[in-house]
């Protein structure tokens, strides 16, 4: 009697319409989301930045670090998908520290969903400069992500802003180039305070010699004329900047060796 | 990570090898040092490179199917190479179609992967040279003499890379840059396993988990185990079935990977909050040692007598004894022998097993404490190391800071055990059938690679699961039972009592009088109050309606999602809260003196027979209120319930007959 009753209920499971477990919080809630493998509740609960308040970095609460800094910066603007709330950093945490790669392509769409903010923010300024028509769709020329150094691509086995700009790239039909390498490991950054990792960023990327060639010749062909190179650095979270800014300097420098006007734009997937 | 791998030519046996490091390789195997343990009677008669840095999933590959062919002895590149690339075939193949550089692309790529060395034999020569006079960059007796350390540090684990690191950068700090050497000639010794934390495993392996796994694990998950092997013998040809070693599930994911440069390199999904496991990832085991024997010289009365058992508690703890006492006839079954203890709620589990863990150290043996939940393992910790003050005790759970300390006695949350492997001579795994552990085959899996393969394992329960009692009651089992509590008083019964559904009370606004009535006489003799409910929903609106009820009486309610849970949980222990609402979160582990206990809605779904008798065992837990009040309330009747009675009954009855009861409770 009780094996019938238990090959009833297993035989109830099978039938019944199964739901896949959400990534986030493993509950099997009802409903169709609008990211894939994440439940509507959890959705719902993301912390997006829809309008940033400083934008010039991009961050959803004032920021007094873009007020004080007094010198030029080397990118135009910084735009994040979500404020880096414990939750998120839960989330983060979990693709970049556990490895839980199933990550990967959500942190991706939500990456796409601040490009595509920007893209809309660039273009309603550009239709209010009243140029040219052909000026009024903005759209990036190239990702560049940014690397992490050799041992820690070795001990984790993929770089987080790659696998992002991946995303984006795939769906967005923009090209991704690593222009950039880190020359020395510069550890952990959640350690470090805000002057360390400035004085740190300073020496930590180069050019990337490997795709030089392919770089210049990316240039030759595909550049636009009439207008300066946007390229976008992506990584997954802004914290001071000094990251991008850094890395930002290394591709302003690149794109003047080669004589064209590159304007450099940074996307993240977190600002915190 | 990619390691080297090579073919070695031994008296007419060919064997593959993996290294961490060719020198350790070419030293050993040169022959240098004969003194050594076992070395010098080797003689190698002929060495080829595969490759200096293959995948190490692909290497392992290689490593275990390997097959000897004839005339391999003449064998040149062309043929090593056609030889590689058909036992490598599906991987090849795989790897082409996740759109990963080709063969020709791969091998060409780092130069020779595997091309031969220009003469075949040159690589042995090469090494002689070099050795001759022991003018190796490696200090070759500081490094036996840092495998010792390093073998000792981890013996009976199973780790990854990260987590070898992390264990050396607390113990072995000086060994930190100089593992990979140390753990080489360990694997060269035999005293390592070096092998791919995702892979295939040997068929034999795999039948044997099948039969092995608990009955705990529930039908369908053994079934689910015993599914591949099924498979075995059709797909043994085409492809072997991989799973992660660490933790026996398949590997679910499958990604692009910069260490071993695949485009599809496998990883587990399952285990991934202990660090992951993958294909290339190495995983380290420390061979197998043969576990002690416990001596029946230990006498089951004088050891009641040191540690304060109560009649029934020796008798079961004499009879676990004599299980770790037999001799094994049947250790050719390559499995741990089990026993249950089965003991009910408040039978003073914990004092039981202290004799047993006497027994195992006492004969030079480890062992291993193990609970589903970090809180019994806090509560458990001093309670060990009193009981135990000579031995260094190492408490295991996620963040503890313990990780790492090595000691005889362990205790642990089932998930530390993936970190083990054939570790323990016992293996005591308490309320096995308590949320996580129950119907996870993972950790099952886990449990087993733990204990030794001729160890034994106790599992300790109040309610174990129906597949393990219909093991008891076939006699396929050995066990004890426990029926009675320590004070020696029967368990409460529990009473029926007719009432609405707890939805249908919050609708209409009011509770049913009869219940009420109840809670007014425990109240009234000032017995504090455990209300189960079955769902979290209901917590709030029955607090509303209890405390409109009982003005003046401290009403609380906690759940899992309540973040003040564990203050709460201490003031209703502290009295501070007489009467407090909650889910079956607080089923287990809390035990308060005078207490009542109310199941409304006794009838769902997610009681089920183990759950109810676990809530019922709140009641009448000290010696001076043995007699707690346990009421079953529900519209229904159902076959829950009338098991979780007849469960009751049943000890009750078995008690009397073995005249454990000393006082029967005035009713």
């Amino acid at each position: 009697m009780s094996s019938l009753f238990s090959w009833l209920t297993k035989a109830q499971a099978l039938l019944s319409p199964s739901i896949t477990p959400c990534l986030t919080c493993g509950k099997r809630n009802p409903g169709s989301s609008p990211l894939p493998g994440v439940c509507r509740i959890c959705v719902e609960a993301i912390p997006w930045i829809s309008s940033p308040r400083c934008l010039k970095c991009g961050r959803h609460v004032g920021c007094p670090d873009c007020t004080r800094s007094s010198e030029p910066s080397p990118i135009i603007c910084n735009r994040s998908a979500v404020a880096y709330t414990s939750v998120m950093r839960e989330w983060l945490g979990q693709y970049k520290y556990r490895g839980n790669e199933r990550y990967g392509l959500l942190l991706g769409l939500m990456l796409d969903r601040a490009y595509i903010a920007l893209k809309e923010e660039k273009r309603s300024a550009l239709l209010s400069q009243k140029t040219l028509i052909i000026h009024s769709s903005w759209s990036a020329d190239l990702l560049v992500p940014v690397p992490v150094s050799d041992s820690r691509l070795r001990e984790r086995g993929f770089n987080q802003a790659e696998r992002l700009a991946d995303v984006l790239s795939k769906r967005r039909k923009i090209p991704q180039l690593p222009l950039l390498i880190r020359t020395h490991h510069t550890g952990k950054q959640s350690f470090k305070s805000r002057a360390e990792r400035i004085a740190d960023m300073k020496h930590a990327f180069a050019e990337n010699p490997a795709v030089t060639a392919q770089f210049a010749d990316w240039m030759k062909r595909k550049v636009p004329l009439n207008r300066p190179v946007r390229i976008i650095i992506v990584d997954d979270i802004y914290t001071t900047g000094s990251t991008i800014r850094a890395c930002a300097d290394i591709v302003q420098q690149m794109g003047s060796d080669y004589g064209y006007r590159v304007e450099v734009y940074s996307l993240t997937w977190a600002r915190s | 990570m990619r390691t080297a791998v090579y073919v070695l030519e031994c008296r007419g046996i060919w064997r593959v090898w993996i290294s961490l490091d060719l020198t350790v390789d070419r030293w050993w195997w040169s022959g240098a040092g004969l003194e050594s343990q076992g070395r010098g009677l080797v003689t190698v008669d002929k060495l080829v490179l595969i490759s200096p840095a293959l995948p190490l999933g692909w290497a392992v590959k290689l490593r275990d199917h390997f097959k000897q062919r004839d005339g391999m002895r003449n064998w040149g590149t062309k043929e090593w190479g056609q030889y590689v690339s058909s036992v490598l075939e599906p991987e090849l193949k795989e790897e082409r179609e996740a759109g990963g550089i080709g063969e020709k692309e791969w091998f060409s790529d780092g130069g020779s992967l595997w091309r031969l060395p220009e003469q075949s034999g040159g690589f042995i020569e090469q090494s002689r040279k070099n050795n001759d006079c022991r003018g190796n960059d490696l200090d070759y007796a500081l490094l036996e003499s840092e495998v010792e350390q390093f073998v000792h540090a981890v013996a009976g684990r199973s780790l990854l890379q990260p987590e070898i690191e992390a264990l050396l950068a607390e113990g072995l700090p000086e060994l930190m840059g100089r593992w990979r050497q140390a753990a080489q000639l360990a694997h060269l010794q035999g005293r390592l396993e070096l092998t791919a934390a995702v892979g295939c495993d040997a068929p034999a392996a795999h039948g044997a988990r099948a039969r092995q796994l608990p009955a705990g694990a529930g039908t369908l998950a053994r079934a689910a185990a015993r599914l591949p092997h099924v498979w075995w013998r059709g797909a043994v040809a085409r492809r072997a079935v991989s799973r992660c070693l660490r933790c026996g599930s398949a590997p679910t994911g499958r990604t692009a990977c910069a260490a071993c440069g695949l485009m599809g390199c496998a990883y587990c999904e399952a285990c991934l909050a202990l660090g992951r496991s993958r294909a290339c990832a190495l995983l380290l085991r420390s061979a197998a040692l043969p576990a002690v024997r416990c001596t029946a010289a230990l006498d089951p009365t004088a050891a009641a007598g040191r540690w304060g058992l109560s009649p029934a508690q020796a008798g079961a703890a004499g009879a676990a004894l004599g299980f770790l006492a037999e001799r094994r006839e049947c250790s050719a079954k390559k499995c741990p022998e089990r026993f249950l203890l089965w003991a009910v709620t408040g039978a003073g589990k914990t004092e039981m097993i202290f004799p047993l863990l006497e027994a195992v150290l006492a004969a030079g043996g480890r062992a291993l404490v193990a609970t589903p939940r970090r809180d019994v393992v806090l509560e458990l910790a001093p309670r060990l190391a009193k009981a135990f003050p000579a031995e260094i005790l190492a408490v295991l759970y996620g963040g503890s800071a313990e990780r790492w300390v090595s000691g005889r006695l362990t205790l642990a949350t089932t998930h530390q055990l993936l970190r083990f492997h054939r570790g323990f001579d016992l293996v005591i795994i308490d309320e096995l059938d308590a949320f996580p552990y129950h119907n996870d085959p993972l950790l099952a899996y886990a449990a087993e690679q733990a204990c030794k393969v001729d160890g034994s394992f106790i599992y300790l329960s109040a309610t174990p699961p129906q597949e393990m009692q219909r093991l008891v009651r076939s006699g396929r089992l050995p066990h004890a039972r426990v029926p009675v509590r320590f004070h020696g008083h029967p368990l409460p019964v529990p009473q029926h009592l007719t009432m609405t559904s707890v939805q249908t009370c919050l609708k209409r606004g009011n509770l049913p009088r009869s219940l009420i009535h109840t809670l007014r006489k425990s109240l009234e003799r000032v017995a504090q109050i455990f209300c189960f409910v079955s769902r979290i929903a209901h917590i709030e609106g029955l607090l509303v309606l209890l405390r409109r009820s009982f003005p003046g009486v401290v009403i609380e309610g906690t759940s899992s999602k309540d973040p003040f849970r564990a203050e709460k949980v201490t003031a209703f222990r502290n009295r501070a809260i007489s009467l407090l609402v909650t889910t079956t979160i607080l089923e287990r582990g809390v035990t308060v003196p005078r207490s009542d206990v109310f199941i409304l809605d006794a009838d769902s779904d997610l009681f089920d027979e183990a759950s109810l008798v676990q809530m019922a065992g709140r009641a009448g837990r000290s010696k001076d209120d043995p007699g707690g009040h346990v009421v079953f309330a529900s519209p229904q009747w159902t076959r829950s319930q009338r098991g979780a009675i007849s469960q009751i009954r049943t000890m009750n009855m078995i008690a009397r007959r073995k005249g454990y009861i000393s006082k029967e409770t005035p009713r």
